[in-house]
């Protein structure tokens, strides 16, 4: 791989001109001639029963155009994987901000108003909040029939050998999953030792700065105009079409900014309703979330109670792990595009472990459903595997990172969960990360450090396609169907193609295409975009170059095979050439301009490589107060080829301050089953003042299976920071805290408790 | 009803506006002006920074009748023609944003930092842009954007 022009050069974002000046457009920016508002009364109960619902005086209000209680609407559920959500509530609201009526109004004031003048009488249920009582024989059943929802196959690619069952005869059990390898009893009966411990990890939201937004408006023809903040147009195309029962080919989902997406914007969050209100009122419609509406009920990371069991020989090698992970799936499990919470596949952490059970169960409750965020599940999981192994070196005496070297996966060892990889690179990225923090220096009092390690696959699931087109000006433009969350998916492509045809990123336009227009892409999600959009770009790249090669034969009367692009060159071995723009004059002279190819890729499966990410946190704690201060942070990552240093170092870098938020400031808290930190001043995302000095170490080998051999960055740097800062506050004062965030007070009283036992 | 007059980027705007309609309200939908965002909707995250004569204010919590008579600044203001302020160019070249929402709210504030104190510290920078929240960036490259600009290190 010689010669590499646009890969591995940093490249601004190919959108930047239009972010930069306000012209991008994101869906609440979208508004068409005679559109109402839509806005919705939202239930105060976490578990009620709807008696009665007098909408009357709010339909009378001047400026009201539709209002709908969900007995007016089709009896449908919708979802991303498991259908079990209504549109609106029709008999039960099952948490505090369920949907209950909507409006549409001619601006959101009168809408907000007519809100103010409906009357909904509740009969209240008990209720559940805590998943592990959910569990329990006594606990009010949060769904009647749960056997009557629907879902698709469980694809088997996200299975990694597991068994997976929805709706087991467990009280409010959405779905559980066993993943076993090994022989358990035979491990734990090597095990010298067993350490079980518990964590707690509350619920955080993804914290994107715009709040779901949706446009409706429906053509005389029945042709259905969607705008919304989802980040798989193609997808929420699909969901759309099943939750209205008509064709796909009936709706469009139109290009728009996606305002950060971070896992959760991949649902259909109000369009349906949205719809609905479009329907009735006969007019546009557009209903955009407060960001207390996003608190109270968007789809914020599940909270989860994880309880770890692992056996371990006298010489600090594990034999045995037993996981027992629970996720609290809160009302509704439609927020999650799979079966179960996929982070739960890491219970074992990138160690060998070689006798494995991992049970992964979704447990309703009465609270705001939860959906997907940033490498979902695993930074629950990872919080509890690396907190838990640094508890397990110190009762047995070692040095954290020595414990880890003893287990780490090396080349040639399945994966707990029995994957064989290639290029493993674990040892070394950990290496990394201890040298680049001198994990064995001194420290002064109160100052200390901790590790945490991770590793995630590049994502290989789902087809993606993209067409590159060449005009007789020679420019060239790639449709994507695709939509670009901000993490630089356009640029990759830009430069993927600049790369192959050998010409400037410059010359190379991105083109969100709507989905009447674009070829089907699932978009951006599970660290797939890189590879497998990036693959079939680059089809379509060298489909188009070979088409130009041969079209440039024939203009210097040769055969292709004689020709060869050089430096931006089509050049013959006797000195003839000529350039692009020349070749493409002369192609429309010809009749053959524009020139188009498409490329496609599909994966097959799972793709044998993992990345790894080796974190060291250093922190200082006040003693007085338990005041944690993280000064510093290392994150080592093992990389394949870099195509775009700049938005690679971004996703690092924004990865590693979502995971510092999780650590000490965020948390999503609920009280009686409703969200009470309801605004962005009380919900607390990390500021410019929060972040610490950070070093980011890249460990490279040349192998992935994207484009160049790349792999995937996006979900790595913020799952293990929160275990990096627990075990750093442990190394600091001896305090150990197993449940998220690690403010002050808790390590306050963590002090004060060893205060007491001394 | 009340009638305003103001200068928004520099033209002259009259408008009649019910008394409770916010700045971010007027700037969007009255005036199209929709480079403006609204993230939090209560003057914490910084989305909706506009500058009020200059000075950086959360438009999602001005009332527009305020800004009676004064100049306001948006984001639509700050290249000229085809040439990007130097921020937008930083922004651009040090990878200041990614998903874009919260950068016209960064610009903004920014540019104020930068009108008033032209070479500020890595503190200074950090400390005036804690009010705008971005959750995609981490804010080093944010960071990094700014003190371009401030080291001349940004062709506009």
């Amino acid at each position: 791989m010689a010669n590499l022009v646009s890969i591995g050069q940093p490249a601004g974002h190919v959108e930047g001109p239009a972010k930069v000046t306000g012209r991008a457009l994101y869906t609440a920016d979208v508004t068409l001639p005679g559109m109402l508002w839509g806005k919705c009364l939202r239930s105060p109960f976490p578990h009620a029963r709807l008696l009665s619902i007098d909408v009357s005086q709010a339909r009378q209000l001047s400026g009201v155009h539709a209002v709908l209680t969900g007995v007016e609407l089709p009896e449908v559920r919708i979802g991303r994987f498991l259908l079990d959500i209504p549109v609106l509530a029709r008999d039960r609201v099952r948490f505090v901000g369920e949907k209950v009526v909507a409006i549409a109004a001619e601006s959101p004031d009168i809408a907000e108003e007519a809100l103010t003048l409906i009357d909904v009488q509740y009969e209240e249920l008990p209720a559940v909040f805590d998943p592990l009582e959910a569990l329990q024989e006594h606990a009010p059943r949060i769904h009647e029939h749960p056997d009557s929802y629907t879902h698709p196959p469980i694809p088997e690619a996200f299975l990694h050998g597991g068994v997976a069952e929805f709706f087991p005869s467990i009280p409010n059990v959405v779905s559980q999953v066993f993943y076993r390898h090994g022989d358990l009893g035979a491990g734990f009966a090597q095990a010298d030792r067993v350490f079980e411990h518990t964590f707690f990890v509350p619920s955080v939201h993804q914290g994107y700065i715009e709040p779901h937004a949706c446009v409706v408006s429906i053509e005389p023809s029945g042709k259905i105009n969607v705008w919304l903040s989802d980040k798989t147009p193609f997808i929420a195309r699909s969901q759309f079409a099943a939750a209205l029962g008509v064709p796909e080919d009936r709706i469009r989902v139109n290009p728009v900014s996606i305002g950060g997406d971070f896992g959760g914007k991949g649902s259909l969050m109000d369009s349906v309703l949205c719809y609905y209100l479009a329907q009735h009122s006969g007019r546009p419609v557009k209903m955009v979330m407060t960001y207390t509406e996003e608190l109270m009920a968007g789809n914020p990371r599940h909270a989860a109670a994880l309880t770890l069991r692992t056996g371990v020989t006298r010489d600090g090698q594990m034999t045995a792990r037993q996981a027992k992970l629970v996720f609290n799936c809160g009302a509704y499990g439609a927020f999650t595009p799979l079966h179960t919470v996929h982070g739960g596949v890491h219970a074992g952490g990138p160690y060998r472990v070689p006798h494995i059970e991992i049970a992964c169960l979704r447990v309703y409750t009465n609270t705001v459903p939860a959906g997907h965020m940033r490498a979902p599940g695993a930074p629950q999981t990872i919080f509890a595997v690396e907190s838990h192994m640094d508890m397990i070196a110190h009762e047995l005496g070692l040095d954290p990172l020595e414990f880890r070297l003893r287990n780490v996966l090396a080349e040639g060892d399945p994966s707990p969960l029995g994957e064989h990889w290639q290029h493993i690179r674990c040892k070394e990225t950990l290496l990394a990360a201890a040298q680049a923090a001198r994990w064995s220096t001194e420290k002064p009092p109160h100052v200390g450090r901790g590790l945490g390690m991770y590793d995630r696959e590049p994502g290989a699931f789902g087809p993606s396609s993209a067409t590159l087109s060449i005009d007789a000006d020679a420019k060239l433009t790639l449709l994507t169907g695709a939509a670009d969350t901000g993490t630089g998916s356009y640029t990759v492509l830009q430069q993927v193609v600049a790369e192959e045809l050998q010409v400037p990123l410059e010359a190379v336009m991105i083109i969100q295409g709507d989905t009447d227009t674009a070829t089907f892409e699932v978009g951006a999600g599970g660290s797939r975009f890189t590879h497998t959009a990036g693959l079939a770009t680059l089809t379509a790249a060298r489909e188009l170059k070979q088409a130009l090669i041969t079209l440039a034969a024939q203009r210097l009367g040769c055969v292709p095979e004689q020709v060869q692009l050089q430096a931006g060159h089509f050049v013959v071995a006797d000195g003839h050439s000529l350039d692009l723009a020349m070749l493409m004059a002369w192609a429309a002279e010809q009749g053959a301009a524009p020139l188009s190819r498409t490329g496609s890729y599909l994966p097959t499966g799972p793709v044998a490589i993992t990345c790894f990410c080796a974190q060291v946190a250093e922190v200082e704690v006040d003693p007085e107060t338990g005041q944690v201060q993280l000064r510093k942070l290392v994150t080592a990552h093992d990389v394949g080829t870099v195509i775009n240093p700049l938005t690679h170092q971004g996703q690092i870098e924004g990865g590693v301050v979502q995971g510092i938020g999780q650590a000490l400031t965020e948390h999503l808290l609920v009280q009686d089953g409703a969200v009470t930190t309801l605004h962005l001043g009380d919900y607390k995302l990390p500021t410019a003042l929060d972040i610490p000095e950070l070093t980011t170490v890249l460990v490279e080998t040349k192998a992935g299976p994207a484009p160049y051999a790349g792999k995937a960055v996006g979900e790595l740097s913020n799952v293990a920071v929160p275990a990096a800062v627990a075990n750093a506050v442990f190394d600091a004062v001896g305090v150990r805290l197993t449940e998220l965030p690690i403010t002050a007070e808790r390590v306050y009283a963590g002090l004060r408790a060893q205060e007491g036992r001394q | 009803m009340r009638t305003i007059r103001l200068q928004v980027n520099g033209q002259p705007v009259v408008r009649e506006i019910p008394d409770n309609r916010l700045l971010v309200d007027f700037l969007r939908y009255d005036l199209d002006l929709t480079g403006t965002k609204e993230g939090c909707s209560v003057g914490v995250c910084g989305a909706c920074t506009v500058l009020l004569d200059g000075q950086p204010v959360s438009s999602c919590i001005v009332l527009a009748v305020i800004v009676d008579g004064c100049e306001v600044t948006t984001i639509e203001g700050l290249a000229q023609g085809d040439r990007f302020h130097p921020l937008q160019q930083a922004f651009i070249e040090y990878g200041g944003f990614q998903c874009g929402i919260c950068t016209p709210g960064q610009i903004m504030a920014a540019k104020a930092l930068l009108d008033g104190n032209p070479y500020p510290s890595k503190e200074e920078i950090q400390t005036w842009m804690m009010g705008n929240l971005c959750r995609c960036t981490g804010y080093y490259k944010i960071i990094e954007s700014i003190q371009a600009v401030a080291k001349g290190k940004v062709a506009p």
